[in-house]
């Protein structure tokens, strides 16, 4: 029977249902909706890493090259256009982890939460009966860790639901649980 | 009732591809068609105006300097060249374009050198449009496109037939197509066992359809001699009852007081005589200046005529297979759009249609995209309040109030702080805080926004694909969130909404998105109230 639509109740205003049951708590400290998500696997963060060498290379000559140029010239601000690739640089090996711990996925009866992010913190709900197609994708990097990024699409216009760091059994698992619960619990357009 | 779930999931697993298998069997069954005979003039014709516009928009400032009668006679000679050699091309691959309609679908090839074979399934087709380009409907012919759900190019165009021709072809990809959606009706081995003696079950199908059209029209527009009149202004839409029609000094005054669109005329033509003005103040009068600006100036007139194209003699009424529209005043085009279809409704009123009541509703429909704003997504340009309730009230499922056109009035007219909804709570956002409001209703969640132009998002919650929570540092401070709710085609975006109203909001919208539109209730499904699906037995329109 969960399956029929609630008969909606008629409020005393004319207008406006006044919604219940909220899924996802926001405690106030914590992170939006991040209680009772499961994490992905702390492999990442190495992963991370791995993969972000070459950018990190270019960062640092970059630095290098300013600071080069200011000395060169003897123009001390010239030094100062290598903060921005500093900036970048250290967030990233700062806050590379605390990502990676920030992301969270819940398989739920009936749908599928991916969260994302710290300082922007995006919650993303998608039930399984919505799903047009799922794809699994291993990196040269991932492999070598040995996990797997998954891909959820809907029919929505927004680009497609991303969830990176599984372990390859789990996304192998979801996989196969997104395909068969979305052909029992199928919805039209 | 196990039928409809094991076949639909089968459909959507396959995909695009598979398709191609069934329709490379049936094909030696069908008769393959080509398209009419005059389509190479047409469609070679459009190249050579695209070379010589794009030739002489580059060079004309040095061609006109030296002229002489030689070149000119070359410069002919080259053209009429162009002419026959774009019209050999134009045969060669109207020869090798074909078509048909089976009991599967519609499928398209073309190609010469590389072949290409396109395929609708038919339980993919989202609607078919029938469209009179200028040229064409001189010459008596129509190009009928079949649209497919999908993101971006996803139709097949069959041009150009005969104008009749294009109306019977509708009738039977439509009649394909719902057929596709009548699980209970036919079961699909019956459906195959009988595809020999499907053209003739069609043709009787259609005259029938006609025939209860015709009983059915109340003002006896489907009669003689007027009747013959009525068909060729209305491109063929004068049966089935009527929902709106347009006159056309209401779509010209519409216009008129469409003060965004009055601005921007008026702007765009300032800055014109303002750069032609300078620019003779500069450097005297020349030609070449003239020149550069002709594609600004032409943008311009092309914008306006495409508005007034676009609800010129606007006509829709109701037919079983969905609202009917046609439109067009140098190129026509009628579409279908069937209720089922429908994803998201944006009503607009700017703000001096207040006065006279007038609104102007779009329609999202998954895989109709309307990026050369031809006003295939608008089913009404600018409709009276009687024409909104019937225009809503064919398409849209009930929105779950006592008097959904009240409601909607109310929407539309009252202030944001007395509608009773969900608003932004920070002072920040002193604009919106003042205009937007988002409530929901038993049947659609709705978002009103605007300052001018009042514009009402309707969201059918049974329509609900995803839903995205989402926070910044700016708005953890504020302590509000930004909810967006995901359909096909659209989102909806609904910014900076107190945390526990955002939170309880996407709770009971996640599980609308979960729990709704099921292939396995589909008895369930709600309907338009008026309209002709709602009286039948079963939803015929509503599966895809």
């Amino acid at each position: 029977m969960t399956s029929a639509p609630e008969p909606p109740e008629r409020s005393a205003h004319p207008l406006h249902v006044v919604p219940d049951e909220p899924e996802i708590q926001r405690a106030p400290g914590a992170r939006l909706g991040a209680d009772g998500l499961r994490t992905v696997s702390p492999r990442l963060v190495p992963a991370r890493y791995v993969a972000s060498i070459v950018g990190y290379a270019i960062w640092v000559l970059m630095i290098a090259g300013a600071i080069v140029a200011a000395a060169l010239t003897g123009w001390w601000w010239l030094s100062l256009i290598g903060l921005v690739p500093l900036v970048i640089l250290l967030q990233s090996i700062l806050l590379t982890p605390r990502r990676v711990r920030a992301i969270g996925y819940l398989d739920a009866e009936e749908d599928l939460t991916i969260a994302s992010g710290i300082m922007f913190r995006k919650v993303q709900t998608i039930p399984y009966g919505r799903v047009q197609s799922v794809k699994i994708d291993e990196g040269p990097v991932d492999r070598r860790y040995g996990l797997a990024k998954l891909t959820v699409t809907t029919a929505a216009a927004v680009s497609s639901v991303v969830l990176p760091g599984l372990p390859k059994q789990e996304a192998e698992r979801l996989r196969a649980m997104l395909t068969e619960r979305g052909i029992e619990t199928m919805a039209a357009l | 009732m196990n039928t409809p779930d094991a076949v639909n999931p089968s459909e959507a697993e396959n995909g695009p591809e598979a398709p191609n298998a069934p329709g490379a069997e049936r094909a030696p069954e069908t008769p393959r068609r080509r398209t009419h005979p005059i389509t190479p003039l047409v469609t070679g014709w459009k190249i050579v105006v695209a070379i010589v516009a794009v030739v002489s928009a580059q060079n004309i400032a040095r061609l006109v300097n030296d002229f002489s009668v030689s070149k000119a006679l070359i410069g002919a000679g080259v053209i009429l060249a162009a002419v026959v050699i774009a019209i050999v091309l134009s045969a060669i691959s109207w020869w090798f374009m074909t078509y048909a309609v089976d009991e599967e679908g519609v499928s398209l090839h073309t190609g010469v050198i590389s072949k290409s074979r396109e395929y609708a399934p038919r339980a993919r087709i989202e609607s078919v449009s029938v469209e009179r380009p200028l040229l064409a409907r001189l010459l008596g012919l129509a190009k009928v496109r079949v649209e497919i759900a999908g993101g971006g190019e996803s139709y097949l165009d069959i041009e150009y037939v005969k104008s009749a021709d294009a109306e019977q072809l509708r009738q039977r990809i439509l009649g394909v197509a719902a057929r596709a959606r009548t699980p209970e009706g036919e079961s699909p081995d019956q459906s195959e066992g009988a595809a020999a003696d499907a053209p003739q079950a069609d043709r009787d199908a259609a005259h029938r359809t006609e025939g209860t059209h015709e009983t059915s029209t109340v003002d006896g527009t489907g009669e003689d001699a007027p009747g013959a009149l009525q068909k060729l202004l209305y491109d063929g839409v004068t049966d089935g009852d009527m929902i709106a029609t347009i006159p056309t000094g209401r779509l010209v005054r519409s216009l008129v007081r469409d003060l965004g669109f009055l601005v921007g005329i008026v702007m765009s033509i300032l800055g014109l005589g303002v750069a032609i003005g300078l620019g003779i103040w500069t450097d005297g009068f020349s030609f070449a200046m003239i020149i550069a600006l002709a594609p600004a100036a032409f943008t311009v007139l092309k914008y306006v005529f495409g508005k007034i194209e676009s609800g010129w003699g606007f006509v829709s009424r109701d037919t079983d297979r969905g609202l009917r529209m046609r439109r067009g005043l140098a190129n026509t085009r009628t579409d279908n759009i069937a209720s089922g279809r429908v994803q998201r409704f944006s009503v607009r009123r700017p703000l001096l249609w207040r006065t006279p009541d007038w609104t102007a509703v779009t329609v999202t429909v998954a895989g109709i995209d309307d990026d050369d704003e031809n006003g295939a997504q608008s089913v009404l340009p600018v409709g009276t309040r009687e024409e909104l309730g019937a225009t809503l009230g064919h398409l849209a499922a009930p929105l779950g109030t006592d008097d959904d056109l009240a409601a909607l009035e109310h929407l539309l007219t009252a202030k944001a702080r007395e509608i009773h909804g969900i608003r932004t709570p920070a002072r920040l956002f002193w604009i919106s805080r003042r205009t937007d409001v988002t409530v929901l209703l038993p049947g659609a969640l709705i978002h009103r926004s605007g300052i001018l132009t009042r514009t009402v998002e309707i969201v059918p919650r049974e329509r609900i694909q995803q839903t995205t929570l989402s926070e910044g540092p700016l708005s953890r401070r504020l302590g509000v969130l930004d909810l967006a709710v995901h359909v096909a085609g659209e989102d909806l975006h609904i910014s900076a909404i107190p945390l526990q109203d955002a939170l309880a909001l996407h709770g009971t919208l996640a599980r609308d998105a979960r729990t709704l539109r099921r292939y396995r209730d589909r008895e369930q499904w709600p309907q338009p109230i008026l309209g002709r699906s709602s009286t039948a037995p079963h939803a015929s329109q509503e599966d895809r």
